[in-house]
């Protein structure tokens, strides 16, 4: 009987040991208000500025669009002498439950992330027309006054991207490891690399990989396996988009043999230097959409009550090149940079629609 | 499956796969290489399902073990600045979840996929809960190209020039294996796992083989988790075994509870994932990706019913040991 | 368990061990329960209390808003009902012998098939409800029905086929959603609304579907422990040849089974589709299939048990949003309290704790893998 309860005790206790060791790394991380500590987490008065924020399934620290949007909401609340709270959502039927949290706390601005919370936030923004609304990634159909949609044109972020690719490129073979392509902007940054490498080199194949639907954004173990397959079928340029999936394909090319001298990888969303730094070595670029710059500028904006409603289109762009910029010959940033600024002005199209 | 069943089908696979070489060297090579690194953590996970298995114990809770360890390995290589010692706090983890399980299932006699699925739900909170973000390994985990057997066309890269995982894992089969059929600790697991009362009778600790077997698996487990972590994906991230320890339960099924037999079926089954992916970017025909991606289950399916019938599981598992 | 002894045919919480009578025995089986959840969140309660927050604050509020107003408790119903149906799933398929991971698979096809016979058809109300349940039914058990047939005729185990008809179930139903019954005109995959002659009403603020559940829950209580065809189903669990000899159709049976038990998780996910959700999206319906593992084991493979562990499971979920918006707790803290719930509630632990003296038997609640 003793030796039983021993072992048990022994187990539990690693398991806290272990709990503890991980949760002596986390602490920082996992604190939610930027604002005050703890405790209730009503907007604190009417003289305060409030800004809530409901993520789609996932996490504020999933170095992608979640964690791109709450920084917006941070540097805002920061910008503004104001106050950021988030909601993490766990089910997608909780959208409307977590809005209404932020609602009924008395929160001024709030901000959803992804476009599978549009139709909760219209409902929302229709039903609080004193509350400011901010969507990310949610095309407005209609115009709502208090409901402005940020959404950006990545095909254009994957078109010159593409172009860059389609430049550098040695062997010819340029490929791409994605997420699912049911989740319409991975789609438009794939679709519109294969546009872009094509225009810069006619020549060239154009290899697109997506993930199955299923753990699409959450499996890096899949992301490098599939970019190994690529490098090793001589493709020497990699655009990894498709969250955590495609961070696996960045850090598994960056630890070839000649990466970042005739091997790249090409990052997604923010700029990936920082939150892949693993990957920095081959990371030519990130394909961009300043999701952080568009939803603090939004909440700004909000704030003096000039949120222009209908739909606000953000930036986006290529990151700077980092540790590549010596790799990169000269002629080919000019070019690069001719073809953003023409996406920018319109002059040149992706020619890439959604079927 | 039945050893005929098997053979032919390795013999077909191998002589479509000599075929795809000869048309195309470079591509046939690397959907094999995928197939196996796809494979590794499947192996290692079989193994600590079949170590498990042939003791009596179901262990469901493969994925929960690899993913606490995982973690654990993660952050033990980044706050050490170790990837040798990640390694071993991946496995020492892993032994430490297979001692929770064994504490459960074998000296506590619960129900044993219970103590299984209590591992698993207790791990995706626990890693998810306390996820950090910030941390980068130490170094990346080293290549190991084995001299002449390399050179050889298609097998030499694919099998001899890979991460000591991968040599792991594959060892870690063909070591089960001899132990399980040709040593005494083979034979005593697997009368423990047939006939616990035979064994008790004939002086065999059917407990202690048991809670030991199951502990040791375990670290199996751990190295499984540790290569995900380290060397595969090479970063933790919630949810990165994504599946894996319940595919490995069915591959373990699939080899009929042998480790070559396991070793065959996760090879197999990365084969089919690569292919699924080639398929899907060569677009040879315009076919949806989903239906492509539907492809290695499918296959798998199919392949059990034709060969059915002759998989037996060790006639004691699932039951907790009482002396009558 | 050569023989088949009726004492053991009864799974459920109830002690099974027939040595023990009389009025006094009768207490452990509620108190282990309740004594469980307690020491569970007394256990989430220090990880709480690591993080810097009150545990007893962070409690009342994830119970004031899952259960504290007539939203929250909206709320609860909402997300216990088809954790109900997918633990019954799970629990149909114990009592025959069969590990049904694939839950899942079939409450996603039970959710498509529901949301296309919603809005592909135009009916009275009456007429349109009952036939979208029905429908949703039909697709879960059919899908079901495979590893219920490959089981029963080919002898494949049904833990390998679930697993793989799960993932080939996702692929599928994000197929079907992405293009033939994708809503045409917007860029995402989901179908098309749902008729309101189809929906699911609320009955003052209760779901429809959540009353639909427990009268489920309480005819399979019934059906599994007082019919013949749940002494069949039984029978067969716990000894194919004994059943074999009683002139039960093992084959017929397991096929029975697994197609019954991908029906009610087919109604979980029409009950979704229908009740809740409107449409089929490949987002929604993630992890309800496995939760029903959860509540079959916490309910012990007891029918009418899956009711008070699907609501002690929906309370917890309905209040995690709540909880962190008041205190930063992450949501996870839940599935940590629910897996140390199920170890108390299954673990001689807590029965060592308050009956010393007395040996407590451990049920077996699932079998191998059905050899």
């Amino acid at each position: 009987m003793h030796r039983k309860w021993g072992l048990a005790a022994a187990a539990a206790a690693a398991a806290l040991v272990l709990a503890a060791c991980g949760g002596s790394g986390g602490g920082s991380a996992s604190s939610s208000s930027a604002g005050g500590g703890g405790g209730e987490g009503d907007c604190p008065g009417a003289d305060a500025f409030c800004i809530g924020l409901v993520t789609d399934t996932g996490k504020v620290d999933d170095k992608s669009f979640n964690q791109s949007a709450w920084e917006g909401a941070l540097e805002a609340a920061q910008a503004s002498g104001g106050y950021a709270k988030y909601i993490e959502t766990v089910d997608p039927k909780d959208y409307a439950t977590n809005i209404g949290q932020f609602v009924s706390g008395g929160y001024d601005v709030i901000v959803t992330v992804g476009f599978l919370m549009g139709e909760a936030t219209v409902a929302a923004a229709k039903e609080n027309t004193g509350i400011q609304f901010i969507g990310v990634d949610q095309f407005q159909a209609e115009e709502i006054p208090n409901l402005t949609g940020l959404v950006f044109p990545e095909d254009k972020a994957g078109y010159a991207a593409g172009y860059l690719a389609g430049l550098m490129t040695k062997t010819n073979k340029i490929g791409a490891v994605l997420g699912t392509d049911t989740v319409p902007p991975v789609k438009l940054f794939g679709e519109g690399y294969k546009a872009g490498a094509l225009a810069a080199n006619p020549s060239a194949s154009v290899t697109l990989v997506y993930h199955e639907p299923n753990n699409a954004f959450t499996d890096p173990e899949w992301g490098a396996a599939e970019a190994k397959k690529q490098l090793e079928q001589d493709h020497d340029i990699i655009f990894g988009a498709g969250g955590l999936t495609g961070n696996g394909a960045l850090i598994e090319i960056a630890k070839a043999p000649g990466a970042g001298e005739t091997i790249f990888c090409i990052g997604v969303d923010t700029d990936q230097f920082f939150t892949v730094p693993e990957a920095a070595k081959c990371l030519l670029t990130s394909a961009e959409k300043k999701l952080t710059l568009g939803t603090k500028d939004l909440v700004l904006m909000a704030k003096d009550g000039k949120a222009p409603g209908g739909n606000y289109f953000g930036l986006t762009g290529l990151a700077p090149y980092h540790d590549t910029e010596a790799a990169v010959p000269e002629d080919v940033k000019a070019k690069v940079a001719e073809v953003i600024a023409g996406l920018d002005a319109g002059t040149i199209a992706t020619n890439v629609t959604l079927g | 499956m039945s050893a005929k069943w098997a053979y032919a089908l390795a013999i077909l696979i191998s002589v479509t796969i000599v075929i795809f070489y000869v048309l195309d060297p470079t591509k046939t090579t690397s959907v094999v290489s995928f197939s196996l690194r796809y494979a590794v953590p499947l192996i290692l996970a079989a193994m600590v399902g079949i170590m498990c298995e042939r003791s009596g114990v179901i262990n469901i809770g493969i994925e929960g073990q690899m993913l606490m360890s995982a973690f654990a390995g993660f952050f033990g290589a980044a706050l050490t600045g170790s990837l040798l010692l990640g390694t071993m706090i991946g496995v020492g983890t892993g032994m430490i979840m297979g001692a929770m399980l064994a504490t459960g299932a074998v000296t506590w006699k619960m129900d044993q996929i219970i103590a299984g699925t209590i591992i698993n739900i207790l791990a995706a909170g626990l890693t998810s809960f306390f996820y950090a973000q910030g941390f980068t390994l130490p170094g990346i985990t080293p290549t190991l190209r084995i001299p002449v057997l390399a050179d050889i066309p298609l097998i030499g890269p694919v099998f001899f020039d890979n991460g000591l995982f991968t040599y792991a894992a594959i060892v870690s089969a063909l070591l089960l294996w001899v132990l399980l059929f040709k040593t005494v600790w083979g034979l005593r697991t697997r009368s423990v796992g047939e006939k616990p009362s035979a064994s008790d009778t004939s002086g065999i600790g059917v407990q202690k083989m048991r809670f030991w077997n199951v502990t040791i698996a375990g670290g199996l487990a751990g190295l499984a988790g540790a290569y995900l972590a380290l060397e595969a994906a090479g970063t933790f991230e919630r949810g990165l075994t994504a599946g894996r320890g319940f595919t490995a339960l069915a591959i373990m099924i699939f080899g009929a509870w042998n480790p070559i037999g396991a070793l065959a079926a996760a090879i197999f089954f990365g084969l089919t994932q690569g292919v699924a992916s080639q398929l899907q970017t060569d677009a040879v025909v315009d076919i949806p990706p989903q239906f492509v991606n539907m492809l290695p289950y499918i296959l798998t399916i199919v392949l059990l019913a034709i060969v059915s019938g002759r998989i037996k599981p060790p006639a004691a598992v699932g039951r907790p040991y009482e002396k009558d | 368990m050569s023989t088949i002894d009726p004492a053991q045919t009864d799974l459920g919480i109830t002690d099974p061990d027939p040595r023990r009578s009389g009025p006094l025995d009768r207490v452990p089986a509620i108190v282990i329960p309740v004594v469980s959840v307690l020491l569970a969140f007394a256990i989430g309660g220090i990880l709480i209390w690591l993080q810097g927050v009150n545990p007893l604050f962070a409690y009342q509020v994830l119970f004031r808003d899952a259960l504290g107003s007539v939203d929250g408790l909206e709320r609860t119903m909402e997300k216990s009902t088809p954790l109900i149906l997918t633990g019954l799933a799970v629990v149909v398929g114990l009592r025959a012998g069969l590990f049904n991971i694939g839950a899942q698979g079939q409450l996603l096809m039970g959710a498509i098939g529901a949301a296309w016979a919603g809005y592909n058809f135009t009916l009275p109300p009456l007429v349109h409800l009952p036939f979208c349940l029905i429908f949703g039914i039909l697709c879960g058990a059919a899908w079901g029905s495979i590893a219920g047939a490959l089981r029963a005729y080919r002898s494949v185990s049904e833990v390998i086929t679930t697993i793989m008809l799960n993932s080939i179930a996702i692929a599928l139903v994000d197929y079907l959603a992405s293009r033939p019954l994708k809503e045409p005109d917007q860029p995402l995959s989901r179908t098309p609304l749902i008729a309101e002659s189809a929906a699911l009403p609320y009955i003052g603020p209760i779901p429809s579907g959540f009353i639909l559940a427990l009268v489920v829950a309480v005819f399979f209580g019934w059906l599994l422990v007082r019919t013949t065809q749940g002494f069949r189903f039984n029978t067969v669990g716990m000894n194919p040849g004994a059943a074999r000899y009683a002139g039960i159709s093992v084959k017929g049976t397991i096929l029975l089974a697994m197609a019954v038990s991908g029906g009610l998780a087919g109604l979980g996910g029409a009950v979704e589709t229908l009740g809740i959700t409107g449409r089929f999206e490949p987002a929604f319906n993630i992890g309800l299939g496995f939760d029903g593992i959860t509540i079959a084991l916490l309910a012990r493979a007891n029918p009418l048990a899956t009711i008070p562990a699907a609501l002690l499971v929906g309370t917890l979920r309905a209040g995690s949003s709540s909880l962190q918006f008041q205190t930063g707790i992450e949501p996870e803290v839940v599935s940590v309290i629910l897996a140390l719930t199920l170890l108390f509630v299954s673990a001689p632990i807590v029965g060592k704790l308050l009956f010393r003296n007395r040996s407590i038997k451990q049920t077996t609640v699932t079998k191998g893998w059905g050899a």
